[in-house]
Parts: C-alpha cells; sequence; structure tokens
C-alpha cells in the first residue's frame, strides 16, 4: 500500500501511514490532519533541524519504548552496549538500524523485517518462550 | 562466541574458517549467495553469526552453545 502524508494544521505536526491519527498527539486537536503530498511532508521535515540521534538517544528510546510492556531491554549492560554499537554500525553502513545478528538481503521490504526494534514479539525465541527474547537479546522478557 | 568456535577447533582438530561479514562486502555477498542454504535453516533470516559446512550443508544459525557447535563440528 502507498504511505501518504498528513499535516495537522493547528501545529504542522507531519503524519505518514496509511490514515492520520483522529487526535493530534502533539496538540491534541481532533480531526486536525490534512493530506499533503510526499514532497510538502518532505519540506516541512526539512525546515526542522535534524538533531543528530546518537548512540545514547536510541538506548534511551529503547528503554522508553518497553515501559509498560511485557519485555525490557537486556539489564546486561555489556552486552547491549555490544550489540548497540553493531545497530548503530549497520546505521552508518546501510541507512537503517539493522539488527547487528542477521546480515541484511538488499531487498528493502524484505530487509525493513529487521530494522531494530523488529517485531521479535512473534518470532520463535521470544513467543511462548518463558524467557523469551528477540534473536540477538537486546530485548528480553521481564 | 570466538572462544567457543577456537575450542571446539582444538578439541575437534578440524579448521573452521571465519568470515567477517560486517565490514567486508565480499564476504557479505558471499553470504547472500547461500541464502537459498541458509534462509529455511535460520528462521528465514540470514542469522549472524552462522555455521555452514560447505560438503553437506549443514547449519548452525546464532550464538549457540558450545555442545551444539561441537555437534555441527563433528558431522
Amino acid at each position: 500500500m502507498q504511505k501518504r502524508y498528513w499535516r495537522c494544521f493547528v501545529c504542522n505536526d507531519i503524519h505518514s501511514g496509511l490514515k492520520p491519527p483522529e487526535i493530534c498527539p502533539t496538540c491534541k486537536v481532533k480531526d486536525a490532519y490534512v493530506e499533503i503530498s510526499a514532497k510538502e511532508a518532505r519540506i516541512f521535515d526539512g525546515a526542522v533541524a535534524e538533531k543528530e540521534f546518537a548512540v545514547e538517544d536510541f538506548r534511551l528510546a529503547i528503554e522508553k519504548m518497553t515501559e509498560g510492556n511485557e519485555f525490557m531491554v537486556n539489564p546486561n549492560r555489556e552486552k547491549v552496549d555490544l550489540l548497540l554499537q553493531g545497530v548503530m554500525s549497520n546505521e552508518r553502513s546501510y541507512g537503517l538500524k539493522y539488527c547487528p545478528c542477521r546480515l541484511i538481503t538488499m531487498d528493502f521490504e524484505e530487509d525493513s523485517k529487521i530494522v531494530c526494534p523488529c517485531n521479535f514479539t512473534v518470532h520463535a525465541t521470544y513467543k511462548g518462550v518463558p524467557k523469551g527474547e528477540c534473536w540477538c537479546g537486546l530485548f528480553v522478557k521481564r | 562466541m570466538m572462544p567457543l568456535v577456537e575450542k571446539a577447533e582444538q578439541e575437534t582438530g578440524t579448521p573452521i574458517e571465519r568470515l567477517e561479514v560486517w565490514h567486508e562486502t565480499k564476504n557479505a555477498d558471499l553470504m547472500r549467495s547461500l541464502k537459498d542454504i541458509l534462509l529455511p535453516k535460520c528462521g528465514g533470516k540470514l542469522a549472524v553469526p552462522a555455521f555452514l559446512n560447505t560438503e553437506t550443508n549443514d547449519v548452525v544459525c546464532g550464538e549457540v552453545g558450545y555442545e551444539a557447535l561441537k555437534e555441527w563440528v563433528k558431522k
């Protein structure tokens, strides 16, 4: 399905996806999105100074993502540091934060499934496994 | 994982060729060329590390325990 773009006419929040949120997550106004072109979306995105997303930013992002979930970031700090090095290395080499424990196939659709964090909750290493974890152990069950 | 590989080599006397795929494009391309063998045995993904016996196509995927690795070497 073709991705579409929407702009909140109140705060200029840009959303991409199959449909816009009913309530803008930024300004909380209901039914505030207007569909825009990809070009317009890029212009709005480009107008914002691009923040460098360092490894610590990603670490914080994944820790926040796990809040309230049945999984958490692996408490083994040394292992996590190593895995995050791999994730960031993949981003430098291939453009996205690909899983450091799987080689990309160079097929974007296929490889999009292993951008970290991936949908590991359906994988055999996690689902139905008492001490389940994602393929490389970055995320583990609580 | 590397210490386990070295231990398996020493105990079995069987050398294991190591090919680094993160930074060596040639090795990464080689691994992709073997995807028809690797994907079905590694949950549909090119797992790293992966251990392939090129004579028997026997595969071990990911960071396995020493006994599983040694069994693969002995085959």
